[in-house]
């Protein structure tokens, strides 16, 4: 089963280079795109992603509470905040939040290898998309 | 008040024939005579109208001059009103000391020579007319420079933004293009693999400038998750490019505050930092922001260098050598009904901003 993923970034074209450094492995996919933090939440309720890639600074509500109210809806789906303004504190908030990860998006080159580590190896297993795409994970 | 607005004249007396001998002669003013016979009178008039001028009789029954005179100097609303006083009796230099240590601006004698009442009433008149008019425009600059300020934060918050929404993907994307092509490195020759490498240092350095212009116009964090990481992370900033080693103390307690209140002590802070590293020459800084009561924020900035200018032995007054720095802060602590200290002397500067904030400070982020 392929890892599937859910974009969330204003910039459109953010999005189609996630889309490209992403496709490039086979083995994922994109289930949906959003451009901001409310449209993600109803697309992660929606789709049941295995992981989600998401920007913090939005229009409406940020990335944090974005990260906030997904992981009421399911704790186990490993979330990566990818974001310009990358610093300890914004990390501490993101992990309070139930972000797994702060990728910088000056420097997006370990983001395939983080995500990777988050998918952990039962990526190719269908216990990790399991855990977080099952009615357990996603109690609606 | 206009430049020629009447003022209010009030003539006390208990005799009516003086009064209307006042009023003859003041008349010609073109100013609004009132006229009172006792002190009880008087008072109601002041409390009713704004009196610019009271003329008054040193000897009446109940309340007499004096008494009067003391009675308005209490009161707040009354200090700037001018006394003149007249009197037939009391004409020591004892009972004139006793006259302006109340507050009176002038001591006449009876008999009264018409010409110089006339003239020293108008010179009062137009006193405070004036000091009516510099209060009003006084009061016009106040709410123009802090309009100027919300505007110059608003149009800061709008270019770091776009700068966010513009140039902030393109770098993203110029760094997970290179990413992809960072993959193929073996299939490119060595050459073309050490022009990426530049191309990837170009990019990260671009992102770093660019953040920093960011930063400095106004801080992303500070909107998103609050004054105390977006000050810590400014802090980091700061220390970085100037070589002055920052440390920060933020008490824990602090949560979100109202947003004029957290991007006014960002940019007290953000000034202070300008100062330090542009005029004292210190090597370090130190900021602490921490409830010094229940519902009163104090900002502290310190720092080990020579101190501020000093003018006949006292700091120079903030923001004549120090550009709009100080008197920007000021101006913004106004804004928000605090007040700015400034302890300086050639072992180091320490600015105290006290904030008073509505809600008591609990956390809640």
């Amino acid at each position: 089963m392929r890892t599937r993923f859910l974009i969330v970034d204003d910039s459109e074209l953010v999005r189609k280079s996630l889309r490209t450094v992403l496709q490039a492995n086979p083995d994922w996919e994109i289930c949906g795109e959003a451009a901001d933090g409310e449209t993600a939440v109803a697309l992660f309720r929606e789709l049941h992603p295995n992981i989600v890639i998401l920007d913090f600074q939005m229009r409406g509500i940020n990335g944090i509470e974005t990260a906030r109210r997904m992981s009421e809806v399911a704790p186990a789906v490993p979330i990566v905040l990818f974001t310009q303004h990358a610093s300890p504190d914004l990390e501490r908030h993101a992990r309070e939040a139930g972000i797994r990860s702060v990728v910088s998006k000056t420097n997006a080159f370990p983001m395939v290898g983080m995500i990777e580590a988050l998918l952990g190896p039962a990526d190719s297993e269908p216990a990790a998309t399991g855990s977080a795409g099952s009615g357990k994970g996603h109690a609606e | 008040m206009r430049e020629h607005e009447k003022v209010n004249i009030l003539m006390v007396d208990d005799q009516p024939g003086k009064l209307v001998t006042y009023e003859a002669i003041l008349n010609e003013l073109g100013e609004n005579l009132i006229k009172a016979r006792s002190g009880k009178e008087a008072l109601d008039h002041l409390l009713r109208t704004d009196i610019a001028i009271v003329l008054m009789d040193v000897s009446m029954p109940e309340l007499d001059g004096f008494e009067l005179a003391d009675m308005i100097r209490q009161h707040p609303r009354f200090q700037k009103i001018a006394i003149i006083f007249i009197s037939a009796v009391h004409l020591t230099d004892l009972d004139r000391l006793n006259a302006y240590q109340r507050g009176a601006v002038d001591y006449i004698s009876v008999p009264v020579v018409p010409e110089l009442l006339r003239a020293k009433v108008r010179v009062f008149a137009d006193l405070h007319r004036k000091t009516h008019q510099l209060e009003t425009l006084n009061r016009d600059l106040r709410s123009l420079s802090a309009r100027l300020l919300a505007m110059q934060d608003e149009e800061r918050r709008r270019i770091a933004r776009d700068l966010h929404d513009s140039i902030g993907p393109l770098i993203a994307a110029l760094s997970m293009n290179n990413g992809l092509l960072a993959q193929q490195t073996k299939k490119l020759g060595p050459e073309v693999a050490d022009v990426l490498q530049q191309n990837n240092q170009l990019v990260e350095q671009l992102s770093k400038e660019t953040r920093t212009i960011s930063h400095l116009l106004h801080p992303p964090l500070l909107d998103e998750i609050g004054l105390l990481p977006a000050i810590k992370m400014f802090a980091e900033g700061f220390a970085e490019r100037s070589s002055v080693k920052v440390s920060v103390e933020l008490s824990p307690v602090i949560g979100r505050l109202p947003p004029n209140v957290e991007i006014s002590v960002f940019r007290i802070v953000q000034e202070c930092l300008t100062n330090v590293y542009r005029h004292s020459g210190s090597k370090t800084a130190y900021i602490k922001i921490a409830p010094s009561q229940e519902k009163l924020l104090t900002v502290q900035v310190c720092d080990e260098g020579k101190g501020m200018p000093r003018t006949n032995g006292v700091p120079a007054s903030p923001g004549s050598n120090h550009g709009v720095g100080l008197s920007g802060m000021r101006e913004r602590l106004r804004e928000l009904g605090g007040t700015l200290e400034i302890q300086s002397s050639e072992n180091g500067t320490t600015v105290i901003a006290a904030v008073p904030v509505t809600k008591p400070m609990v956390k809640n982020v």
